[in-house]
Order: C-alpha cells, then sequence, then structure tokens
C-alpha cells in the first residue's frame, strides 16, 4: 500500500465580507478501509489539436490496469486528476462523464448519455472520484483546434 | 471583482519507485475571461440523517445557466470508514466520497435534472457533509421569492 495525501486549500479576501480560507487534506485509501491506494496510471500528458471529443479514461480498458469499478459488489474509491496546462483564459477543455457514443445531456433509456460538468481553462484542474462503471467513461473535449495539453492521473485500487 | 485562489497538491513518495510532488495554484475566473468569481454559497455543513439523494446546490425550475462555470467543493466528513456519499451529476455517477474525502471540480449547471449536482449518502445513522460554490450562476437557489 502507498500513502497518497491530496490538499486542497481555497481562499479570498474579498469574495464575501469575512476572508475565505478552507484547507483540507485526505488521504487516498481503498474503499471502506485505511489501506493506501496503490496503483497508478502515471501522470499523462497529451496534446490535443482537433475539436474531437476523446475518452480519457475508457472504463475497463486495459489501458494502465483494470480500475475497480463501484457498483453493488465492487466497491471503488478511485481519485482522478485532470489539469488543462494552457495559459488561455478563453480557450477550455469540456470535461463530461458518461458514454462516449451518446447524446449529449439526454437521458437515453438504455442509458446511453453523457453529462457535461464543467470546463477546465488554461492553468486550471479538478480531482474527483471515478467510478469506472460502463457508460462511465471520462470525456474530454477542447473549445479549440489550436493545440491545447492536457494533463491527467489516475489513482486506483 | 473578487479573487479565489485555489490550489492543490498531490504527494507521495512510496506509489511510486520515485517521489510524487504535483502542485497547482489557480485563480477562479469567469467562463471565458480574467475577472473573478463574485459569488458563493457559503461553505454549508449539513448532517444528513437519511439516505435520500438530495441537491445542494439546486437549479431553478425553468431557468438556463449559461456560459457560467463556477467551481465547486464537496467533502465527506464521517471518519467512518465504511461511510460514503456518492455524486452524482444528472443521471451519471461522478463517484464515491469515503469517509475524508473530497472533490474539487467545474461546474456548469445548465437547465434543471440535466446536469444538478445530487448527493446520496449511504447510511442513515447520521453523516457529516460540507459543500461549497464559488460561482456566477444566475439561476441557483435561493430564488426570488414566490416564483
Amino acid at each position: 500500500m502507498a500513502t497518497i495525501n491530496a490538499t486542497l486549500s481555497v481562499s479570498s479576501g474579498d469574495l464575501s465580507s469575512n476572508s475565505l480560507s478552507l484547507s483540507n487534506t485526505m488521504t487516498m485509501t481503498k474503499a471502506g478501509t485505511n489501506t493506501g491506494l496503490e496503483f497508478s496510471s502515471g501522470l499523462i500528458r497529451r496534446k490535443l489539436t482537433a475539436l474531437t471529443e476523446i475518452d480519457l479514461v475508457t472504463v475497463g480498458a486495459q489501458m494502465y490496469g483494470t480500475p475497480t469499478a463501484a457498483g453493488d459488489t465492487h466497491l471503488s474509491a478511485n481519485k482522478l486528476y485532470i489539469k488543462n496546462t494552457g495559459s488561455s483564459s478563453t480557450d477550455f477543455v469540456a470535461i463530461a462523464i458518461g458514454d462516449a457514443t451518446g447524446d449529449e445531456e439526454l437521458l437515453a433509456a438504455g442509458g446511453s448519455s453523457k453529462v457535461t460538468l464543467g470546463n477546465l481553462y488554461g492553468g486550471e484542474w479538478m480531482i474527483i472520484p471515478f467510478h469506472g462503471t460502463a457508460n462511465n467513461d471520462i470525456l474530454v473535449k477542447p473549445s479549440t483546434a489550436e493545440a491545447t495539453t492536457i494533463e491527467w492521473m489516475l489513482f486506483f485500487e | 471583482m473578487a479573487t479565489t485562489t485555489a490550489s492543490l497538491t498531490l504527494t507521495s513518495t512510496d506509489l511510486f519507485d520515485d517521489s510524487l510532488s504535483i502542485s497547482n495554484t489557480s485563480t477562479l475566473y469567469k467562463a471565458g475571461t480574467t475577472i473573478g468569481l463574485d459569488q458563493t454559497t457559503g461553505l454549508t455543513r449539513t448532517y444528513v440523517t437519511a439516505t435520500t439523494q438530495f441537491d445542494p446546490f439546486p437549479v431553478v425550475k425553468g431557468a438556463t445557466n449559461a456560459d457560467e462555470n463556477g467551481r465547486v467543493y464537496i467533502a465527506n466528513l464521517s471518519e467512518e470508514i465504511t461511510e460514503f456519499i456518492t455524486v452524482s451529476i444528472g443521471d451519471a455517477v461522478i463517484g464515491r466520497l469515503y469517509a475524508g474525502d473530497f472533490l474539487w471540480m467545474p461546474w456548469s449547471p445548465k437547465l434543471q435534472h440535466v446536469n444538478d449536482l445530487e448527493i446520496t449518502p449511504s447510511v442513515a445513522t447520521g453523516m457529516h457533509i460540507e459543500f461549497m460554490a464559488i460561482h456566477n450562476y444566475a439561476n441557483i437557489y435561493p430564488d426570488s421569492a414566490d416564483s
């Protein structure tokens, strides 16, 4: 097992009338245990040069091992980090979750849909749990065909 | 405009043969600008005692949020390692936050029920949860009175 720590700090002196200072640290453990996550995709860096949506993390694919999927019989506490390494305040990558072949934002009867979480502009990043079940791929689509470099890293059981 | 910064560090000395150390800081801007996000829900701390799914940031019925891009923080403060919350968006599960886990992500809410964020606790025995959005959304609650 490994000890992996993630610390988030958010601060502002003028967002509210009083200062905001939030700090939280989590140690990434396997679901329901104190045992640390022990696998990782490594820090992946990729340059995108088209408006094409890509499947960042394909559920079940043997790209860098198969993360344990969450579900009724399998619990998982996988974590996914994504960063847009650019510096543009206008260009972004849209992050979605769901079936890459599904219709945007539609709740298809067969579960074939994808939902946009939000956009990462230049320099922005995110860290979320990764469920890893069928139709829960993580999808990324640049807003520009100019080169956009993203980095991501999956920590998994 | 406000200046809000967020930073994340990821560290490990034993995940790889070499140490892992990633550090990032970003300023929170409105979509497509360098103007700081200027609204917040505040940091909500709640104690949930049911396994009922709920919306931490309800989108106003019939309203549309467009070209907005806030940031969302959700944390499971439970100290019981088997307890988790399931975080979903629309009909898609993002994942589970076990005791002590948090997430930080962009969120662009559109119509109600399209990509609402939702939280489902795993137990009804009581669990503390924190959440906050820093944003420029026009249409999340609280809404205009009598609407």
